[in-house]
C-alpha cells in the first residue's frame, strides 16, 4: 500500500512537471497547426542554459528562472519568422513543411550542443536537491515537489493569462479560425509569434527543474519530444485543458509501470497508448481536441 | 503565374543521349568491383542502400503525400527477420531476403488500414510512434537479444554484397519507374497527394491505393535491411532502428526534391558523400547532425522543390542572402 502511495505521489509530481511543456506544445499546434519536433531541444538548451548560468555567475539555478524564460522567449520571438514561412506559402502541405522544419531545427540543435558539449553527463543542485518533505505516510523529495508546484503554478497562471486576457481571446480566437480572428482585427501573425515565442520559454524554464531533477546531456531532448507527443495526443491537439489530464495521465504510467512492470517497459507502454489512441481517437481522450 | 500542379510531361526528346548514358553507367557500376579498393567498394555499397531507402520513402512520402516517420521500422524488422531467420531456424540468405520483405510488407499493410486513415501530422506523429514502439519491442525480446543485439553468420565477401545491394536498389527505381511514373497507380497517387477527397469522388479507391502504396514503399526497406544485416553480422536495436534512419531516409528525399524520380538517388548521393568526408576528416563526430539539420532547414525555407526542383527552375529559388535577411527582418517586430 505505501508502495502504490508512493508510486502514484511520484507519478503526479512528475506529471505535474511534464504538463508545462505540454500546454505550450498544444497551443502551438491549436494556434499555428505547427507540431514542434524540436520541443525537446527546449528542454536541453534550457538545462544547459541553467548549468552555463550556474558555473559562470554561481547562486541557485531557482534564482535564473525568470532570466531563462526571457532569453528562451527571444529565441522564440525571432525563430518564429522562420517557422511561419515554411508553413505558409505555396507549398503542396505546409502543415508537414512546419514538421519538417521544426525536424531540421531538432537535428541541428542535438548535432550542435553534442558537438559542442559532447556525451558528458552534467548535472545542477539547488538548495532544494537532497532534502525532502514528511507528508504524514511518506515522504516526498522536496525538489520534485518544487517542479510540480512550479508546474501548477506555470500552468493556472498561463491559464489565466489565456482566458482572462484580451490576448488571451486573441489567442484562442485564433486557434477557433484563422481567417475569422483576421478579420476581426486579430493580427494573426504576432499572436503566432507570440506563442511560440511563450512557448519556447515556457519550455526552456521547465528544461531547468528538468535538469536539476535528473541530469543534464545533449541528447536528452528525445525523452521529452516523446513526453510532449504522447501528453498532446492523448489530450486531444490543441486542447489545452486537456493537457492537464493527459499530463498527470503520462506521470502515473511511467511510474506504475516502473515499478510494477520493469523500467524497460515505460516507453514502449507510451508509445503504444499513443499509438492506439491516435487510431482510436484521434482527437483525445476527451474528444475536445481538433 | 500559375502552374499545373502535376506536370504533363513534355513527348520523349530523342531517346539515343540517355540511353548512351544509360549504358555507360550501367557498366560503370557493374566494373566498379573490379577496379577500386574495397574502402571504396563500401562506401558505393552504402550510396546504393540509401539511394533505394530513400526512394522506398519517396513511394509514400512524395508521390502520396503521407509522411511517414518510422519507416526506418521496416527496415530494421527485415534486419531483425534475416538475423533470427539464418541464425535460430536455418534459412538460407535469400530465404531470409524474401520473408523480410514479404513481413515488411503485410505489416506495412495492417497497420495501414488504421493509419494512413489519419491525415497530415497525425499520421507522421502514429508511423514516428509506431516505429518507436518496433524498436522498444527488439530492446526487450529475448530472440532479437534485446539491447545487446545478435549476430549474424560471418560472411565477408564485400562484393557479393555490393552486388545484391545494387540489384535490389535498381528493382526500386525500375518498379518506381514503371508503376509510378509511367502507370495509372502513380496517377492515382498524385491524385491522392494533391486532393484526396476530389481523388475519392472521380471514383479512385483512395484506401486501396494508399494501402499498396504503403506495403509497396514498406517491401524494399525489408529487404535492404535483410541485406544491411547480413553485410553488417552484427546488429542491435540502435543500429537497424535508430531513429537516424529514418531520418536520413526523409532527409535524402526532402533535399533532392520530393515526389521526383531522380531526387532521392541525387539526395543520397549527396546526404552520404559529405557525411563519409566528414567522417574521414573528423572521424567519429556529431558535426554531420548540424550539417544535416542546417540541410533540412535551407531545403525548407528557399527551396522546396529540392535539388530537382531547382534544376528544373520550377520554382525560383530564395537563395540570395541579402532578399532572405530583408525578409527575416520585415517580420521580426521589436
Amino acid at each position: 500500500m505505501e508502495l502504490f502511495l508512493q508510486t502514484l505521489i511520484d507519478g503526479a509530481l512528475i506529471g505535474g512537471l511534464i504538463i508545462v511543456v505540454g500546454v505550450g506544445f498544444s497551443l502551438c499546434f491549436g494556434v499555428m497547426h505547427i507540431v514542434d519536433f524540436a520541443v525537446g531541444e527546449w528542454v536541453m538548451l534550457g538545462a544547459y542554459a541553467a548549468y552555463w548560468l550556474v558555473r559562470y555567475l554561481g547562486q541557485d539555478p531557482m534564482v535564473y528562472l525568470p532570466l531563462i524564460f526571457a532569453l528562451f522567449f527571444a529565441a522564440g520571438w525571432l525563430v518564429y519568422p522562420l517557422i511561419y514561412r515554411a508553413v505558409s506559402g505555396r507549398r503542396h502541405h505546409p502543415a508537414l513543411m512546419g514538421l519538417v522544419f521544426t525536424f531540421g531545427l531538432s537535428t541541428l540543435a542535438k548535432g550542435g550542443a553534442l558537438s559542442a558539449w559532447g556525451y558528458h553527463v552534467r548535472s545542477v543542485s539547488t538548495w532544494l536537491s537532497g532534502q525532502s518533505v514528511s507528508l504524514g505516510v511518506t515522504t516526498l523529495p522536496a525538489l520534485r515537489l518544487a517542479g510540480f508546484v512550479f508546474g501548477v503554478l506555470t500552468t493556472v497562471l498561463f491559464m489565466i493569462f489565456l482566458y482572462g486576457t484580451r490576448l488571451g481571446v486573441s489567442i484562442r480566437a485564433t486557434a477557433q479560425d484563422r481567417e475569422t480572428a483576421a478579420l476581426l482585427g486579430v493580427d494573426v501573425r504576432r499572436v503566432g509569434a507570440l506563442v511560440y515565442a511563450t512557448y519556447a520559454g515556457l519550455t526552456g524554464m521547465t528544461g531547468v527543474l528538468i535538469g536539476a531533477l535528473f541530469s543534464i546531456h545533449a541528447a536528452m531532448g528525445a525523452k521529452y519530444v516523446i513526453f510532449a507527443f504522447f501528453v498532446v495526443v492523448l489530450a486531444g491537439m490543441g486542447y489545452v485543458p486537456g493537457v492537464i489530464v493527459a499530463g498527470l495521465l503520462l506521470g502515473l504510467i511511467q511510474s506504475f509501470v516502473g515499478v510494477y512492470i520493469s523500467g524497460r517497459y515505460t516507453l514502449f507502454a507510451l508509445f503504444l497508448l499513443m499509438y492506439l489512441s491516435l487510431l482510436v481517437a484521434p482527437r483525445g481522450i476527451l474528444r475536445r481536441g481538433l | 503565374m500559375t502552374t499545373p500542379a502535376v506536370e504533363v510531361r513534355s513527348p520523349a526528346r530523342s531517346a539515343a543521349p540517355r540511353l548512351t548514358l544509360g549504358a555507360l553507367l550501367a557498366t560503370a557500376l557493374l566494373l566498379l568491383p573490379f577496379t577500386v579498393s574495397s574502402f571504396w567498394i563500401r562506401i558505393a555499397t552504402e550510396v546504393l542502400l540509401w539511394a533505394g531507402l530513400a526512394q522506398s520513402w519517396n513511394i509514400i512520402g512524395g508521390y502520396t503525400g503521407y509522411l511517414s516517420f518510422g519507416h526506418g521500422a521496416f527496415f530494421g524488422l527485415g534486419a531483425y527477420v534475416t538475423g533470427i531467420g539464418m541464425t535460430v531456424l536455418g534459412w538460407p540468405f535469400p530465404a531470409g531476403l524474401a520473408v523480410s520483405g514479404v513481413l515488411a510488407a503485410a505489416l506495412a499493410a495492417a497497420i495501414g488500414y488504421p493509419t494512413l486513415r489519419l491525415r497530415g501530422a497525425y499520421f507522421a506523429i502514429a508511423t514516428w510512434a509506431f516505429g518507436e514502439m518496433l524498436r522498444q519491442v527488439a530492446t526487450v525480446l529475448e530472440v532479437t537479444g534485446g539491447a545487446f543485439g545478435m549476430r549474424l553468420p560471418p560472411f565477408l565477401n564485400l562484393p557479393f554484397f555490393y552486388y545484391i545491394t545494387l540489384g535490389t536498389s535498381t528493382l526500386v527505381y525500375v518498379t518506381t519507374y514503371l508503376l509510378l511514373e509511367r502507370s495509372p497507380f502513380g496517377y492515382k497517387l498524385l491524385a491522392i497527394r494533391e486532393h484526396e477527397e476530389a481523388a475519392e469522388m472521380v471514383g479512385v479507391n483512395t484506401v486501396g491505393v494508399k494501402i499498396n502504396a504503403f506495403a509497396l514503399s514498406a517491401f524494399f526497406p525489408g529487404v535492404l535491411g535483410g541485406i544491411y544485416a547480413y553485410w553488417l553480422t552484427y546488429i542491435h536495436p540502435d543500429s537497424v532502428l535508430g531513429g537516424i534512419i529514418t531520418d536520413l531516409m526523409v532527409v535524402m528525399v526532402f533535399l533532392g526534391g520530393m515526389g521526383t524520380f531522380w531526387g532521392p538517388l541525387l539526395g543520397a548521393f549527396l546526404v552520404q558523400l559529405v557525411s563519409r568526408s566528414l567522417w574521414l576528416v573528423w572521424g567519429e563526430s556529431t558535426l554531420y547532425l548540424v550539417i544535416i539539420g542546417a540541410a533540412i532547414c535551407i531545403v525548407v525555407l528557399f527551396m522546396p522543390g529540392g535539388i530537382v526542383g531547382l534544376l528544373e527552375g520550377r520554382r525560383a529559388p530564395l537563395l540570395a542572402p541579402r532578399a532572405a535577411w530583408r525578409w527575416w527582418r520585415e517580420r521580426v517586430r521589436w
